[in-house]
């Protein structure tokens, strides 16, 4: 008791500060965000990179091996690589036996599909500065290094025009009025009818009146007929099997487990050797029309799967919900538990169109369809570019790099914006 | 006791409805019956035409048991030629292939997961950014061109077996391969017969299992009791025993066979041919991405208090990784890496690509010689079911034990 602390004089107490040099004290985080940059960056630095002796050496290490990374790629890059295995095969790599003459089938299909790429972002985002950066590389990175083979300037202009029709359809959506939940619904209902026409519109303007025959499909176009067909086919498929599987009705419940867990069980190879061994027997000889069939069935029974995991993630009073406000089977379906279910199960769909996107290059092992990978091979089996195997598969490599990584990014865009993963 | 409920009108269809009022064809059984009898029909229809469609007049597996006519490339401790050998040998050498291949890729696919999904949450900025662009890239990347990508930089960026890497005389890396020292038998002791060697391996294994269960047995009581038990000495210990009596009483000598050149070959030693390495390299890779975003996932997942709670009673960086946070983030995922072991079973069908002989390469050989695709498939089909059921048993297994666990 006796340890008690001195009462301070009144001259020991602290003097306060002189008026107009008083300073706001702020939290401690605001307090260091106040100094300036040079300083944060040191501190940033020192906590990133160099927090302790391990820390350092780890840094100093892995500083090492991405600069060896480096020099590596740079070295292959401009140095060690001859690229003119792919600037002599630009249109073989993008569209193969695609006859030329019919090229503007191309550029118009491709300059459809940016314009409605355009409306649904508009529609269903907004799009930021980053993103649409990135929409305009990508493009111009995958068509303007394929398509360049003999018409180099309709090409371009095509290009450009393509792009333009992106940004059109995105500023339509502007002046769309967003206030009233009516008007949303009926945008997006036009907007998602225009894209459910857009792979048959695409598939017209490349066949009919004199156009290509599926046998023409070929190359990089291939690819990108073959992945939108898979996943559009796969999800026509998927729901209703998502919605047998979860059914009451034993045949049906048994029958479409049955089919999805067949399916699931073996590898694309092996259903890609069905469609060139025995659905020849049963659809017909056309090895294309039976790939986008076995990729529709393939795509399906994954896709099946993540939307019955949306239909249990469903809490039950959903379902006693529209039972209670006295809707049929069929309303309650399609206006409260389909709706949901299919939010829920965006992401894995998304991740099983990016899944389909790059097994479209399977088609070449089994069936010698010549996509992408296919007419890579053939590139390299000419005699001059017989040593250029490693900058062929490099080029589709990153081909497919790109356009599967917009893709995932895109998706995450769009499931923020629709609040997807959030309660 | 309410005077009203017999009053109201009984709900058209439901339990309670008496069904004298309901008209036939709105009553629930009724319609259930249509609806399934309408969805037989038109089930039936399809499987109809297929089955007319399909060619069946030689339907049969009589054609397995006829002589091979062809040899695979991807042997392993089985000798088999495509003269004497049947086309059914022929396959099931090219499910031991498949399987290794299988085996080795989910090893090295669990260890790089894990190891770049901790990265990934290092405070380290570059080893993050680093671990972030290894995921990025082999995520979105066809297998495929992974895998020839792989084979062609085995191929053509390796040198030629003349001027061989050689790496103390111990590796060797060339195209024709990467040559490691491998254990072989060389004579007993007693001068028992090479295949001893097996009944030791598995004496050995049977021993690690005991003395796995011991330890388990003796930290049990150990947590119950609050006493040392030394379950890690105890266990060492019993394998150390058993494994030098075992030893003693078989009598088998190893020796390590190191790789040497004869020529233009790789002669003793353990040869991995380009086609296994590349294949295995793309599935590891490829794999491992996805491994490492569902660790960073399900350590995400935890709760931040676990990391204080470790740092708060002085646990070391390590120990915080391998004591707290790894062993809660296993229970999650172990569902997502089941999946990811039965994609690896299903993705090592793409070693048709490198021309690596496994169960799908032969079998499409086997077709190609005899027809029968129809039986082919369905044996291809029933091969890859039964080692994903394989994968999952053992995957429900270790599930079961990771989530039994008491915290």
């Amino acid at each position: 008791m006796s340890e008690l602390p001195p009462i301070p004089r009144p001259e020991q107490l602290p003097l306060p500060q002189p008026p107009g040099q008083r300073r706001i004290v702020l939290p401690p985080h605001r307090e260091r965000a106040r100094r300036p940059w040079s300083v944060r960056a040191r501190e940033w630095i020192r906590r990133n990179l160099f927090p302790s002796p391990g820390g350092t050496t780890l840094t100093i290490l892995s500083a090492g091996f991405l600069g060896i990374l480096v020099a590596g790629v740079i070295w292959f890059v401009f140095f060690d690589a001859n690229w003119n295995v792919i600037t002599a095969n630009r249109w073989l790599l993008f569209a193969g036996s695609f006859p030329r003459d019919e090229a503007w089938r191309l550029w118009t299909s491709i300059a459809v599909v940016m314009f409605l790429i355009g409306l649904a972002y508009g529609t269903w985002s907004s799009l930021g500065r980053r993103d649409s950066l990135f929409i305009v590389l990508t493009g111009a990175f995958v068509i303007f290094l394929m398509a360049h083979g003999g018409a180099a300037i309709w090409s371009s202009i095509w290009f450009l025009v393509a792009i333009g029709l992106l940004y059109v359809g995105y500023y339509l959506t502007i002046w769309m009025p967003r206030e009233t939940s009516m008007r949303r619904v009926w945008q997006q209902r036009v907007v998602g009818g225009l894209l459910a026409v857009s792979l048959p519109l695409v598939l017209i303007i490349l066949m009919a009146n004199g156009g290509a025959t599926t046998r023409q499909f070929d190359g990089f176009v291939l690819n990108l007929i073959l992945a939108p067909v898979g996943i559009v086919g796969g999800l026509v498929i998927a729901i209703p099997l998502a919605l047998g599987r979860a059914s009451t009705m034993r045949t049906i419940k048994w029958t479409c487990t049955a089919y999805i867990e067949i399916v699931r069980g073996a590898p694309l190879l092996g259903w890609l050797f069905v469609a060139l061994f025995i659905l020849t027997d049963v659809i017909g000889d056309n090895l294309i029309i039976n790939t986008m069939v076995v990729l529709a069935v393939f795509t399906g029974a994954y896709m099946a799967e993540y939307i019955r995991g949306g239909l249990q993630a469903l809490p039950s009073g959903q379902y006693e919900a529209a039972q209670a406000v006295g809707l049929t089977k069929m309303q309650s379906m399609q206006l409260i538990i389909l709706p949901q279910a299919l939010r829920i199960s965006i992401p894995p769909i998304v991740g099983q169109a990016i899944a389909i996107w790059k097994d479209t290059t399977l088609v070449t092992i089994i069936l010698t369809l010549r996509e992408l990978k296919g007419n890579a091979d053939s590139a390299i089996a000419q005699s001059e570019f017989i040593p250029d195997r490693i900058e062929a598969y490099v080029f589709v490599a990153v081909v497919f790099w790109v356009v599967a990584f917009m893709m995932s990014r895109v998706s995450q865009r769009l499931e923020r914006a629709q609040g997807i993963g959030e309660r | 006791m309410s005077a009203q409920a017999p009053a109201s009108p009984p709900s058209p269809g439901g339990p309670t409805g008496s069904s004298t009022e309901v008209p036939l064809f709105y009553r629930r059984g009724f319609r259930n019956v249509l609806q399934q009898a309408i969805y037989v029909a038109a089930t039936a229809i399809v499987a109809w035409y297929v089955y007319t469609s399909l060619d069946l007049r030689e339907f049969g597996f009589g054609f397995l048991s006829d002589p091979a006519g062809f040899a695979v490339g991807s042997q392993w401790l089985i000798d088999v030629d495509g003269v004497t050998n049947s086309r059914l040998t022929m396959y099931l050498v090219g499910v031991w292939a498949s399987i290794r291949a299988v085996l080795v890729a989910i090893l090295l696919s669990t260890i790089v997961g894990v190891v770049v999904g901790v990265a990934r949450l290092s405070s380290n900025f570059l080893v993050s950014k680093m671990a972030m662009l290894f995921v990025e890239i082999f995520r979105n990347t066809p297998l495929l061109v992974q895998v020839v990508l792989w084979y062609a930089i085995l191929l053509v960026g390796a040198p030629i077996i003349q001027n061989v890497v050689n790496v103390g005389d111990f590796f060797f890396l060339s195209n024709r391969g990467i040559a490691i020292p491998w254990p072989v038998p060389s004579g007993g002791l007693w001068g028992v017969p090479d295949w001893f060697v097996g009944v030791w391996v598995i004496a050995l294994i049977v021993a690690g299992l005991f003395a796995m269960r011991v330890r388990a047995a003796r930290q049990e009581r150990e947590r119950e009791t609050g006493q040392t038990h030394y379950s890690n000495r105890w266990a060492f210990s019993i394998f150390a025993g058993a494994a030098l009596i075992s030893f003693l009483l078989l009598g088998v000598v190893v020796s390590i066979d190191r790789p040497i050149i004869d020529g233009t070959q790789y002669a003793e030693g353990m040869v991995v041919k380009p086609e296994f390495a590349a294949l295995v390299l793309g599935l590891t890779a490829y794999t491992g991405a996805f491994i490492a975003e569902i660790v960073r996932a399900s350590i995400q997942a935890l709760p931040r208090g676990q990391t204080e709670a470790a740092n708060s009673i002085g646990l070391s960086g390590y120990q915080r990784l391998s004591l707290i946070i790894l062993p809660q983030a296993l229970r999650q995922m172990i569902p997502s890496v089941t999946n990811q072991y039965l994609n690896v079973n299903k993705n090592s069908s793409l070693a048709y690509a490198v021309l690596y002989d496994d169960l799908f390469r032969v079998a499409t050989v086997v077709q190609n010689k005899a027809g029968h695709a129809l039986e082919m498939f369905f044996i291809i089909i029933v091969t890859y079911m039964l080692i994903s059921f394989a994968i999952s048993a053992v995957m429900n297994v270790l599930n079961a034990r990771v989530t039994s666990h008491r915290l």
